[in-house]
């Protein structure tokens, strides 16, 4: 205990402790969208398009992370008119996906730069979390909080059932683009954190857990915050106490939260 | 009840709509006068639907003119507030929603007491604060049609029902029924319920994207 309690002296530990707690808090609302709007294969494409990002910045000379965040919002943005299509956004967002990846390895070979280092992105770690990287975290959880609190009632009722919101008078449109952008933005900067492999660790398992256990929406997103921090408090805790990667540990932690909702979901 | 009557004329005319490569609904034409009831009835398939979901602009592979009291759909937003709508599918939800939600769901900024009034004319005013995906058919189809109230007191002069009485036993398609059609608005209702159309104005066919009068 008295080790944990000087590695919390650190400043790479409080930063990774602060990131992790408002990743775990707050990006669980991008999950809920995903889910409502049935868009779970969001992340992987943006995964790869933050990846894409990366190697744009490697080869630029400018700073990756933001390059990643400003290209998953653009990729976000130009999904939207998409959206409404019948057959959704699945075939769209596996062609990205695909496209990020080659033009990510084909831009790197032309800057002859060592995919290796990009491709850490995959594996990232929130004990390197920079002063910067907590900051662009911390702006993109506001954003994603300010958005839902504005569109409360209209999201409600599009998270239900989009032709129910159509008919009430919801700009569906406008916000589907919001949406989108926000989400894809919320993957890029949970990357850092988790490793681009294991961001369903603070986006997408949280809400599914939320969704198990809530019995309205408005109690989905508390479920959603409150499962999310805790979770990414118990991971960061059990990786300093048992001296283990971050990221699987807390991809491990809330894989379990999630599962015990599963055992302890309430029916309507 | 509705406190508010402003029931509207609808006049379509050459309406197409196309599903999957098909004409579901060939170059259409309907008048629908203010106040009057009509049923749309048909086959599975026949485009009944479709009808309702294009009048409603939510039909992408539409094609043809719209006017409602001679007003074309010129924002959608403005066009389906002005339209009450009870669509076939009731409970397809990602997430929860409470029969009190889906009746404010008829106007942003709805007043209070509508809302209530409303809940009370359907019979759902004490199973408010319960999820749509809990409860039974009959239920559910009382809590739509508590919305209908609400949009029709908000102003609404215009109630789309698609099979509104497919979910209930006869007592209750009984009672929703004499309450769609004593609704003080202009209707159009999809149904295969006989009774149902035989209570309104007039019955129209679909078959083969067509529209035939029948005999009321």
């Amino acid at each position: 205990m008295s080790a944990m309690l000087e590695l919390l002296q650190l400043a790479p530990v409080q930063r990774g402790f602060a990131a992790t707690l408002l990743a775990g808090a707050g990006l669980p609302l991008a999950g809920v969208w995903m889910l409502g709007l049935n868009l779970i294969p969001l992340r992987f494409a943006m995964m790869h398009v933050a990846l894409l990002g990366v190697a744009l910045g490697t080869l630029l000379g400018m700073d990756p992370l933001l390059c990643g965040l400003l290209l998953c919002a653009l990729c976000g943005a130009a999904l939207a008119p998409l959206a409404s299509h019948p057959q959704g956004l699945a075939g769209p967002l596996g062609l990205l996906m695909t496209l990020s990846i080659a033009l990510a390895l084909l831009v790197l070979a032309v800057a002859g730069v060592n995919a290796t280092r990009a491709f850490e992105l995959l594996w990232g770690s929130v004990l390197a979390t920079q002063a910067a990287d907590l900051m662009v975290l911390a702006i993109v959880v506001a954003l994603l909080a300010a958005f839902q609190w504005r569109f409360h009632p209209s999201l409600k009722l599009m998270l239900h059932d989009r032709e129910l919101a159509l008919c009430s008078g919801v700009p569906v449109a406008a916000l589907t683009v919001g949406l989108l952008v926000l989400m894809s933005v919320a993957v890029a900067a949970s990357i850092k954190l988790t490793g681009a492999l294991l961001v369903d660790a603070v986006t997408l398992l949280p809400a599914l857990a939320a969704r198990n256990l809530a019995r309205s929406f408005n109690g989905i997103l508390a479920w959603a915050a409150g499962l999310g921090a805790g979770g990414a408090l118990i991971g960061f805790i059990l990786t300093l106490w048992l001296d283990q990667p971050p990221g699987p540990v807390l991809i491990l932690t809330m894989t379990i939260i999630t599962l015990t909702s599963y055992i302890v979901r309430r029916e309507p | 009840m509705p406190v508010q009557m402003n029931p509207a004329r609808l006049e379509v005319s050459a309406l197409t709509c196309r599903f999957g490569g098909r004409t579901v609904v060939a170059n259409v034409s309907l008048r629908i006068a203010p106040g009057e009831r009509v049923a749309l009835v048909g086959g599975n398939g026949s485009g009944k639907t479709t009808l309702l979901r294009a009048l409603l602009g939510l039909h992408a592979q539409s094609l043809g003119d719209l006017r409602l009291d001679g007003k074309a759909p010129g924002n959608w937003i403005e066009w389906r507030q002005r339209i009450a709508f009870v669509p076939q599918r009731q409970n397809g939800g990602q997430f929860p929603l409470r029969v009190d939600e889906l009746i404010a769901s008829a106007r942003k900024g709805a007043n209070p007491s509508q809302l209530a009034a409303a809940a009370q004319a359907a019979g759902v005013e004490t199973i408010l604060q319960r999820p749509l995906s809990g409860l039974s058919g009959g239920q559910l189809q009382r809590a739509w049609l508590a919305r209908t109230f609400a949009c029709i007191a908000a102003g609404a002069g215009l109630l789309l029902a698609d099979e509104p009485t497919a979910a209930l036993d006869f007592a209750g398609r009984a009672e929703i029924g004499a309450l769609l059609v004593n609704t003080p608005v202009t209707a159009l209702i999809v149904t295969h319920d006989r009774e149902l159309a035989e209570r309104c104005d007039r019955i129209i066919e679909i078959a083969d994207g067509q529209l035939r009068e029948q005999t009321a």
